[in-house]
């Protein structure tokens, strides 16, 4: 049995603010442990250890705004966030910017990959337009005719 | 094991040696070979069918392979189904560049001699290029046919319309097409009475109906002559719901997946967006279903792995008597043993690039001095924009409707027709869209959270991509060539193709820019088109900038025609050089219109296999004393 990486949790927290997506619907990819296991093989355990302590600390109130403040701006978490959340839309990891190498570390992980075919089929750009990955998950015959569903916003439960 | 794995009888090389028997030896396993292997077979000839590709899709495993390599490819492009094979290599856009001034870049397996770059693809795998198209099944215009004598351009057909009227049916019974007649009823495209189509035409997408709303019944007006416009759905090689009055009331079968189980697979059209490169469920059309009728006879031999590398001749009678053919054992290793094919009829069904590059590789230029000239393919022009509500873009199949009014009129005097696509997979073809959206909205927006959502429901639900699928005149120098200098892994010759778009077609073009935003203004639609100038597409007509893509619709590279002095092959598609050679496909063209040009070859390819069972007939027949 696999033991569950207890920064799963922090992960996906960290990721439905970034995303804009529900936990639940992260989950609900099947993506979500291969998604850490990939930024474990790229990134040195103390930057990630840094990233998620740092989300930990945030309040709980206003989480969007802190998150943007002491995450996104930030010159050494920033881009790994950003990457994160290409990574939940489109199933690729893309290398990080040159300066941000050149500052922080070339890592040899670090270059651009699709982490699967699962994860292309499951990148979130495609359900959250109210469409479906192109050559997957198909929407029946005649269905592209009606009016789309109304594209789901997040809801605030 | 599939329905082909019983079916297709693989031949030994070794068993091949003095094989006269074959009544046909067919070169290439697309549509075009497919067609006439399943005719002389149902008429009880002996076919060979050697095919360069390897013949790993044949079954349902084979077919989910590419399936499965298409998903995990982080780039998809065009190809991104069909693993690299050296030996039968084919053109990949990803491989492309802008050329400068008199350079050629041979780096990709077209050799792209300028200097316009084509990205134009066909793909070598069992079936052909079928396996990949969008499977538009649209018929020629009967002006099509008549180009010279009407509008004093190109060049007119040796046969009309009504000629192949009864093949098109043949064709699109073959193919399993879907669409109604009165909608295709326009420009003068007749129907014989009471025919209809297999299927019922596809219902038009929610983006092709906002469309719809707003520019149905409005009208263009073009060199003094006014054009109504309205949204028309397009005929389609893919399963709908069967016509129960097709075939005088006996209705249509479908044909489902190349597959032991068909429960799953090969039913109807489930709208997966993604029938170029291919369709996860073989509800899409490809020629591996005409190959399984054919194989199923016990008539039809395949010999895979095994490229066609010679045509030779007897020098006194101008007979084809053996195909030389390099047979490799693996896709990754050049070693090759090569063999003679005999047979009494050969018929090359390679596509209007392969064939004639085989053909002048054979050092065989047809005494018109015609083989590889006269290279046309449409040029596509895109234009994309915002509408400004949202219209659910990213379903449905890759285009459902389009305008195609301007299919023909007297303007083709001065400057080349259209066909409008409304694409449903949004920008994607322009842009790389989804990805580069959500890309830019990070990068460049910075956004995140529930505002990058909302940005993305914008930004992608409301994307327009309407293509234009501009009409490209034969030219004699405009070419397919060999060159020893160029040579793939088999020491094959490789294609060159010398391309200029023509300047009737960026007549067209400037006209389809024109009236791209004439229908974006009409719909409220925000335009976002700009061609690049470092795009390898990019050309300019009087100061204006285009990008142009490539149409995958090759064709008129050895030219059907009334006389051997201007024409590569008669009516029949026979050689008019070589009596027992047939080229077949859409090479045979002499011109193109504004139709996607799989329906017209695949019509031939009937007419064609009718004309080889007669001549095959004659040889047989008892010499009366
Ligand atoms: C992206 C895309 C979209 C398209 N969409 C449409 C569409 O909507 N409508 C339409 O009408 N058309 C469309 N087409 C074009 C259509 O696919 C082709 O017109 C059609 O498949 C050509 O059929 P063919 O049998 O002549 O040749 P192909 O299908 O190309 O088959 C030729 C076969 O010959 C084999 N071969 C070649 N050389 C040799 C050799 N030397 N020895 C042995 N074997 C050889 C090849 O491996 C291949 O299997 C599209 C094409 C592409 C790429
Ligand atoms: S829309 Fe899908 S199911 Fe339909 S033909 Fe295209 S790929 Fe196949």
């Amino acid at each position: 049995m696999r033991i569950q990486d207890p920064r799963l949790h922090t992960f996906v927290a960290l990721s439905s603010v970034l995303t804009g997506v529900e936990t639940v619907q992260l989950f609900g990819t099947g993506q979500a442990e291969a998604y850490l296991v990939t930024l474990g093989k790229i990134l040195p355990v103390a930057l990630l250890d840094d990233l998620f302590k740092r989300f930990e600390a945030l309040p709980a109130e206003e989480i969007e705004a802190a998150v943007e403040h002491q995450v996104l701006d930030d010159t050494r978490l920033g881009c790994v966030a950003q990457n994160i959340i290409l990574m939940w839309y489109r199933g690729v990891w893309r290398r990080l910017p040159d300066d941000w190498r050149a500052s922080f570390g070339a890592f040899p992980e670090d270059e651009n990959h699709l982490i699967s075919g699962a994860a292309y089929q499951a990148g979130l750009q495609w359900e959250i337009a109210g469409a479906h990955p192109i050559g997957a998950r198909h929407q029946g015959y005649a269905s592209w005719s009606l009016v789309p569903t109304k594209p789901n916003r997040r809801n605030t439960a | 094991m599939s329905i082909l794995d019983r079916r297709a009888i693989m031949v030994d090389p070794g068993v091949l040696k003095n094989s006269g028997h074959y009544d046909a030896i067919i070169v290439g396993s697309g549509v075009a070979g497919a067609i006439i292997a399943n005719e002389l077979a149902q008429a009880g000839k002996r076919v060979l069918i050697v095919e360069a590709a390897t013949e790993t899709d044949r079954s349902f495993k084979g077919y989910s392979s590419y399936l499965q390599h298409f998903y995990g490819q982080a780039d998809k492009d065009n190809q991104s189904p069909f693993p690299v094979n050296r030996n039968a290599d084919m053109p990949r856009s990803g491989q492309l560049r802008k050329l400068d001034p008199l350079e050629i870049n041979s780096t990709s397996y077209i050799v792209q001699s300028g200097p316009y770059v084509t990205d134009t693809v066909y793909t070598r795998a069992f079936g052909g290029t079928t396996i990949h198209w969008e499977a538009k099944t649209p018929r020629m215009l009967p002006q099509d046919f008549q180009m010279q004598t009407l509008f004093g351009q190109g060049k007119d057909w040796p046969i009309r319309y009504h000629d192949l009227e009864v093949d098109y049916e043949l064709a699109e019974r073959e193919i399993g097409v879907s669409a109604n007649v009165e909608d295709q009823q326009y420009l003068d495209i007749t129907f014989r009475s009471s025919y209809v189509y297999p299927m019922h035409g596809l219902p038009l997408s929610y983006l092709d109906q906002r469309v719809a709303a707003q520019i149905d019944g409005s009208e263009v007006e073009l060199y003094g002559e006014r054009y109504p416009l309205r949204v028309r759905p397009f005929p389609q090689g893919r399963n709908a719901i069967p016509n129960q009055k097709y075939d005088g009331g006996k209705g249509y079968q479908p044909v489902g997946a190349v597959a032991s189980h068909q429960i799953d697979v090969g039913g109807r059209c489930q709208g997966n967006t993604n029938c170029v490169p291919i369709c996860p469920v073989q509800a899409k059309y490809h020629a591996g279903k005409t190959l399984a009728k054919a194989f199923d006879t016990g008539r039809v031999d395949l010999l895979s792995q095994a490229v066609a590398s010679r045509v030779v001749i007897d020098s006194a009678s101008g007979r084809v008597t053996g195909i030389e053919t390099k047979l490799y054992h693996d896709p990754a290793s050049p070693d090759h043993h090569t063999i003679m094919i005999t047979g009494t009829l050969y018929v090359l069904a390679g596509n209007a690039i392969e064939t004639p590059r085989l053909m002048l590789a054979s050092g065989l230029r047809s005494s018109s001095g015609l083989m590889g000239c006269n290279l046309m393919d449409h040029a596509y022009l895109l234009n994309w924009a915002l509408m400004p509500q949202i219209c659910g873009t990213m379903r449905g199949t890759t285009c459902t409707g389009g305008i195609v009014e301007l299919r023909g009129g007297a303007f083709r005097r001065h400057q080349a027709t259209f066909s409008v696509d409304i694409h449903n997979d949004g920008w994607g073809w322009a842009t790389g869209s989804p990805a580069s959206d959500v890309v830019e909205l990070v990068d460049a927006g910075n956004k995140f959270g529930a505002d990058l959502r909302q940005a993305i429901i914008d930004r992608v639900s409301r994307q327009l991509l309407l293509a234009f699928m501009i009409e490209v005149l034969p030219s004699e120098s405009n070419r397919v060539s060999v060159n020893p200098s160029y040579t793939d892994l088999l020491g094959n010759m490789r294609p060159v193709v010398s391309f200029t778009v023509p300047d009737y077609t960026l007549r067209g073009a400037a006209y389809a820019r024109q009236f791209a935003k004439t229908v974006f203004a009409r719909l409220g639609a925000e335009d976002h088109t700009k061609y690049d100038p470092s795009d390898y597409g990019f050309v300019t007509y009087e100061g204006e900038p285009f990008a142009i893509r490539g149409g995958n619709h090759l064709a008129g590279t050895h030219v059907m025609g009334t006389d051997k002095a201007t024409s590569v092959v008669d009516t029949n598609q026979r050689c008019w050089d070589h009596d027992n050679l047939y080229l077949v496909g859409a090479g045979s063209m002499p011109t193109i219109g504004t139709a996607n040009v799989t329906l017209t070859l695949a019509a031939m390819a009937f007419r064609s296999a009718r004309n080889m069972i007669m001549q095959l007939g004659r040889l047989h027949a008892p010499v009366q004393t």
